[in-house]
């Protein structure tokens, strides 16, 4: 109980705090979604049973990507000498404290409906249906965050993870591939009525045995999570050893050396790689399952700029170490990390993409145009976005038992990576243009950017890290910036309606802006048509064309709008700063 | 002879809070000085902002001379540092970590070879050979922090906290280390709220309280007759709070 009251009180002040805004928009966005759940309670059929599969997925992956929910560490109770199975009752009491676990449980009002169709017992098991489905979510999400910390205490496991996390986001991104391979849409698979998602909507449909399967599967969960907890509170994680001595004879290749220790050594960078690599293999080869090969050669370009994704946050991560980099000026510091970043992604990437490229024969220039372009601008980007818009880290021996959770601010952190894959692809369309256009001239205008990008981006890079070294110090070691007060990538200040455009826009844009309009523009002028999502290619010859600029140039207006209003906000944010 | 480290009116504010408010503060060539303070009275900041390391609101520091805001390689090149609780490289060894640096400080491959062995045999840190800085305890955090900064044979020491947490014997090395150094014309800052250790190794204090100096000078000069103890509590005020009992004891 003083569990609940501590998060209640944590949670009363995050409200009032910057984050409060956060959770005020997840808040409305989650109630969106359950309205729409309740609704298909009306419908009948499988479909609510597949809209609580999905929720029961989100419950397992958020975790993965945010770091879950750390409010209450098991690490800050280790002292008090609790038994394993109280203090797990007592997180999971306290796990039920927040805005998605209430959010779901509004959803979860669906099986009061579907259970009102069937009569009033229906309606009555539906309560404790209720209350048992959500804690299978919550514990589910629990015990994946426990395993996955399990996990990245061995190599093999950050790395095991790392593809099975890769594999799912992949499967999610082409979830068309599995709609047209189900039977051409409007059929649930039955399967999903049988997973745990669906035990609670059997039972109010007189199925009381998946009642009792519920209350088995909480309690087994609940013990799986006490004993990770044990081990967590009780961790003692082995790593690598140092086996190579150092050879580096200079300063740049000092820096280069440390780095790609860093790269091999730290479990979470593997993890965070494999997962790019599993991911781009994945993306491009699951339309292999319904016949086809085209998109086998995105596997090198869409694992580039993942991995440039990922790891964008390159001085964040590094935490305070940056003291040593400002005490020793001109050792080049940024230059050292950006040639590391290439040799650590770019011999994976060149094999992977000319591997794949080779399996479907081709398109040649445009693929040999756009990997060079976007290695030189991911080594150039992730060192210009650590330094500019940097968010500061949580110093690698502090990180606790959540070796995913790297930073305090992992809003900010992701909002980063989206921004990455968006500044990477921007990297690599001269090349991609020029490519379309012109066939092979494609290729040296991939090269020449690539290396333009990797000098000037560094070379940017550096010059700020010289004049602003010790403002990113400082950064770091508060997590405060100084002077204006929030990171560059924060939400400012502004009106709910207004933050709600702002997050639509935002988020949304790169849908009509890449695979509508550009992608799209791509098939067109290949000749591709009918092509699974793509609507330009579905259009009458005349319409083709026009459809796929116009879904650019909404998606190009979705950012602007948004990001105006953002940089208006964020101004008056300031203005009123230096008022006060 | 110019000063070890002269630092003139060096001021940091955050929001409301005045963290150090125009402090002069003059290191002599050759001597051993312990600035001390009541957790939070502004040492490390003030450490920080002499050594380069934060950005100072005004005032000026300068290290044999060579300004560290205006010459920053000179200035840097002269002085090696400690500061208290920041990260280091943690993905590499003790050695590792002292080629990295030393390389980084433009020594020759050779030289920082030598140099890292034999600062990890004096440190006794050769036994941990195999170890990630990561793993390594407090103690040992500090030892290589030391090494970190002697590598490059600077002339000036600057000492966050360079005991905290440290066990008597590492300490005991430590100090051997630090005694060694002046004796060979160093010059040492270090910043403790331990006064007896200051007493034991420094000939010069400087007192800091509220982000002001409240006396500085030969450690004869600032404690007089009393001991630095006795003379601390009447400098920063703070008698009253250890006669306070504790109600239920």
């Amino acid at each position: 109980m003083t569990l609940v009251q501590m998060k209640v009180a944590i949670l009363r002040h995050a409200i009032k705090g910057p984050q409060g805004a956060t959770m005020s928009s997840a808040g409305v966005l989650g109630a969106l979604l359950a309205a729409g759940t309740i609704y298909l309670a009306f419908l009948g059929g499988d479909w609510l049973a597949a809209a609580y599969a999905v929720w029961m997925l989100g419950w397992i992956i958020g975790p993965v990507f945010s770091g879950g929910d750390e409010t209450l560490r098991p690490e800050f109770f280790a002292p008090l000498g609790l038994r394993q199975h109280r203090l797990a009752a007592g997180l999971l009491a306290s796990a039920f404290v927040g805005v998605a676990p209430v959010v779901s449980l509004v959803a979860l009002g669906g099986l009061v409906v579907a259970g009102a169709r069937e009569g009033v017992v229906g309606a009555l098991v539906a309560l404790p249906a209720m209350v048992l489905q959500l804690a299978v979510f919550v514990l589910l999400s629990k015990v994946t965050v426990g395993l996955l910390g399990v996990a990245l205490g061995s190599r093999v496991g950050a790395i095991g993870a790392g593809v099975i996390n890769g594999v799912i986001l992949a499967f999610l991104g082409q979830s068309w591939v599995f709609a047209v391979a189900f039977g051409q849409g409007g059929q649930i698979p039955e399967f999903v009525r049988y997973l745990p998602s669906g035990w609670g909507l059997l039972a109010v449909r007189g199925d009381y045995l998946a009642l009792a399967a519920m209350a088995v599967l909480v309690v087994l969960l609940l013990a799986a999570w006490a004993a990770l907890l044990a081990r967590r509170t009780g961790r003692d994680r082995p790593s690598t050893r140092g086996r190579r001595p150092m050879r580096p004879a200079t300063a740049r290749q000092a820096v280069v050396a440390k780095e790609l220790r860093t790269w091999t050594r730290d479990l979470v960078r593997n993890h965070l790689l494999t997962f790019a690599l599993a991911y781009g293999v994945f993306f491009a080869g699951t339309p292999l399952v319904v016949g086809i090969p085209d998109m086998l050669p995105l596997a090198g370009p869409v694992f580039i700029a993942m991995a440039a994704a990922m790891t964008a946050n390159s001085y964040g991560t590094d935490g305070t170490a940056h003291w040593l980099t400002l005490m020793t000026p001109g050792a080049s510091d940024a230059r050292g990390r950006q040639l590391a970043w290439l040799v650590t992604v770019g011999p994976v990437g060149v094999v992977v993409t000319v591997a794949f490229t080779m399996i479907t024969g081709g398109p040649w220039p445009v693929i040999l145009a756009v990997t060079p372009a976007l290695l030189g601008g991911g080594a150039g980007l992730v060192l210009l976005v650590s330094v500019y818009g940097l968010v500061p880290g949580i110093d690698p021996r502090n990180r606790g038992g959540n070796p995913l959770r790297t930073s305090e601010d992992d809003g900010t952190q992701t909002g980063m990576a989206y921004l990455m894959l968006l500044l990477v692809a921007c990297a690599a369309a001269p090349a991609m243009t020029a490519a379309l256009l012109f066939g092979w001239w494609g290729v040296p205008v991939g090269v020449v950017t690539g290396v333009l990008w990797y000098w000037w981006f560094g070379l940017l890079a550096e010059r700020r890290l010289t004049t602003k070294g010790p403002e990113l110090l400082q950064l770091m070691r508060t997590g405060r910036r100084p002077g204006s007060g929030t990171s560059a990538f924060a939400m400012p200040k502004m009106s709910k309606p207004r933050e709600a455009v702002v997050m639509v826009c935002v988020t949304l844009g790169a849908i009509p802006l890449i695979p509508q309009g550009v992608v799209a523009m791509v098939m067109t002028a290949e000749g591709q048509l009918r092509h699974s999502w793509f609507l330009a290619t579905y259009m009458p010859p005349g319409l083709r064309w026009p459809t796929a600029v116009v879904m650019m140039l909404v998606g190009l207006a979705m950012y602007v709008t948004g990001f105006r209003l953002w940089h208006q906000a964020k101004k008056q944010a300031a203005h009123k700063a230096q008022e006060a | 002879m110019t000063a070890a480290l002269d630092i003139k009116g060096l001021a940091k504010t955050y929001g409301d809070n005045v963290a150090v408010d125009h402090v002069h503060l003059t290191v002599p060539q050759g001597s051993f000085y312990g600035l001390v303070g009541q957790n939070g009275a502004g040492k490390t900041t003030t450490l920080s902002m002499a050594v380069g390391l934060l950005r100072p609101d005004a005032g000026t520091a300068s290290i044999f001379g060579a300004d560290v805001w205006a010459d920053p390689a000179k200035a840097k090149q002269l002085v090696g540092v400690l500061p208290d609780g920041m990260a280091l490289p943690e993905r590499l060894t003790g050695r590792e970590m002292l080629t990295y640096l030393g390389l980084l400080r433009g020594l020759s491959k050779d030289v920082v070879a030598e140099r890292a062995g034999e600062l990890l045999s004096v440190l006794e840190l050769d036994g941990a050979e195999k170890t990630l800085v990561i793993e390594y305890s407090t103690g040992m955090r500090k030892k290589i922090g030391l090494a970190t900064a002697l590598l490059h044979a600077p002339r000036l020491l600057v000492l966050d906290e360079p005991f905290e947490a440290v066990d008597p014997v590492s300490a005991a090395t430590i100090k051997g280390i630090l005694r060694e150094f002046v004796a060979g014309g160093g010059s040492i800052v270090l910043s403790s709220h331990v006064m007896a250790l200051v007493e034991q190794l420094c000939d010069h204090v400087g007192v800091i309280d509220k982000g002001r100096v409240a006396a500085a000078g030969t450690l004869d000069e600032v404690r007089g007759a009393a001991t630095l103890e006795d003379r601390f509590v009447e400098l920063v005020g703070a008698a009253t709070t250890a006669t306070k009992g504790l109600s239920w004891l």
